[in-house]
């Protein structure tokens, strides 16, 4: 037997908990949600309540023709009440003195446009439970619509591409990560699933920081049926995604944001949007709008990062 | 199973004390991975990026997938940094 070279990969460390799901699990092949969910019982252990909505990943969270797909306990809201669900949850293991992993698990239909109000009003009463949001860029369970983190320029099924100079969403995306970061809440982060190791710490975090108050993660999960993407692209999107700054990564404790990676030469956005379907109709002026959102959002975060402390800095001397 | 203290069902809808469902998603492949023993590292990234999580350790020398639950999606093939796993097509194995 000749000695292999090469040293296992560290992110395999993290998963030290047994997967609670069946094998065969009704995903499209190539699902970055499947995988995604799959690793967060593995690394927050299987003693934790997923409370969710009707989303992609509700078939299966939720069990069909009364069976089950899992052994979590899962507690299915409406989307108009997700996170106030999570809230009475939590309060009712606070009172019963049980202590609980809450994890509120949403797509960004229910994180950005549905649900952000109680979103918003979770954060502001700082609930001590985790809030994750997959986001697929659109509400791909019900056929592809746009949502309000659908980039510009997207093709989905009601911001069409074609005739009558229809190119997509006409509309700048919403950034949900820095909205919650701004609520100044114990935790919030970005992170995407091609760099496992770094989202399984997050969550970790996420699971220690939750004592003190709200923890919110966005993570990044590409739809390979909605966004046009070929099924063994899902990673190397994510990673594109992450090396051209259109996903930056990065966590803010008490809201002190901090990158966790930077990228010292981002690349023009166009190795990103080449992957998928969605943008193939965007021409060099789209995609000239599309960066500048991009260098806009970063330039913000990359402010943030820095600002707070040159600012105290700044006040401290005028005294 | 998991350390399920306080509940005995998952909700009205589905129970976690029957055997868990489990769908034949080895039948939607198109393509199988197939893999290069000579030429794995044992670096584990097609376990670790593997959406259904099925990719095993084989002793410490290679990584299998397991072809009964595998949707054939190409992501260990595509991930693996020595291009020893292969998508084969399904017809080459059928006879």
């Amino acid at each position: 037997m000749t000695k292999k070279k090469g040293k296992l990969t560290k992110a395999l460390d993290h998963l030290i908990h047994d997967d609670p799901f069946s094998k065969g699990v009704a995903f499209c092949p190539g699902c970055g949600l499947e995988l995604l969910l799959r690793i967060i019982p593995r690394v927050l252990g299987n003693d934790i309540v997923i409370t969710g909505t009707p989303s992609c990943s509700a078939p299966v969270l939720l069990g069909q023709n009364n069976r089950s797909w899992h052994t979590l306990s899962y507690f299915g809201t409406l989307m108009t009440g997700a996170a106030a669900n999570a809230t009475g949850l939590v309060r009712y293991y606070r009172k019963a003195g049980i202590e609980n992993t809450v994890v509120c698990f949403n797509g960004d239909g229910t994180a950005a446009d549905i649900g952000f109000g109680n979103l918003s009003g979770a954060a502001e009463r700082n609930e001590p439970f985790i809030y994750i949001c997959y986001d697929n860029e659109g509400y791909m369970n019900t056929g592809i619509q746009k949502s309000g983190t659908t980039p510009f320029g997207a093709v989905t099924s009601t911001t069409p591409h074609g005739a009558r100079a229809l190119r997509g969403k006409n509309v700048r995306r919403m950034n949900l990560g820095l909205q919650m970061a701004m609520h100044k809440i114990s935790y919030a982060a970005t992170a995407t699933l091609s760099d496992l190791d770094d989202l399984a710490k997050k969550l970790k975090k996420a699971k220690e920081m939750k004592t003190q108050g709200f923890c919110f993660l966005h993570i990044l999960a590409p739809c390979p049926t909605g966004w046009g993407l070929a099924p063994d692209h899902t990673i190397e999107a994510c990673r594109r995604a992450v090396k051209t700054n259109y996903f930056p990564l990065w966590e803010a404790i008490n809201g002190r944001i901090r990158m966790t990676r930077i990228v010292k030469k981002p690349k023009p956005v166009e190795t990103y949007t080449r992957l998928m379907k969605k943008f193939a109709h965007l021409s060099q002026a789209d995609l000239g709008i599309l960066q500048d959102d991009i260098d806009y959002e970063y330039c913000v975060l990359g402010g943030l990062s820095v600002l707070e402390s040159e600012c105290r800095l700044a006040l401290s001397d005028e005294d | 199973m998991a350390s399920n203290k306080y509940f005995k069902h998952e909700g009205p809808w589905s129970d976690a004390n029957d055997p868990l469902m489990c769908s034949d998603t080895g039948d939607w492949r198109t393509k199988r991975p197939v893999l290069d023993k000579h030429k794995c590292i044992f670096c584990g990234f097609c376990a670790l990026y593997c959406p259904i999580q099925i990719v095993e350790m084989k002793g410490q020398t290679h990584f299998e997938a397991d072809l009964s639950f595998c949707k054939g999606c190409g992501i260990c093939a595509k991930e693996c940094p020595k291009d020893a796993i292969v998508m084969i097509s399904e017809g080459n194995f059928k006879k």
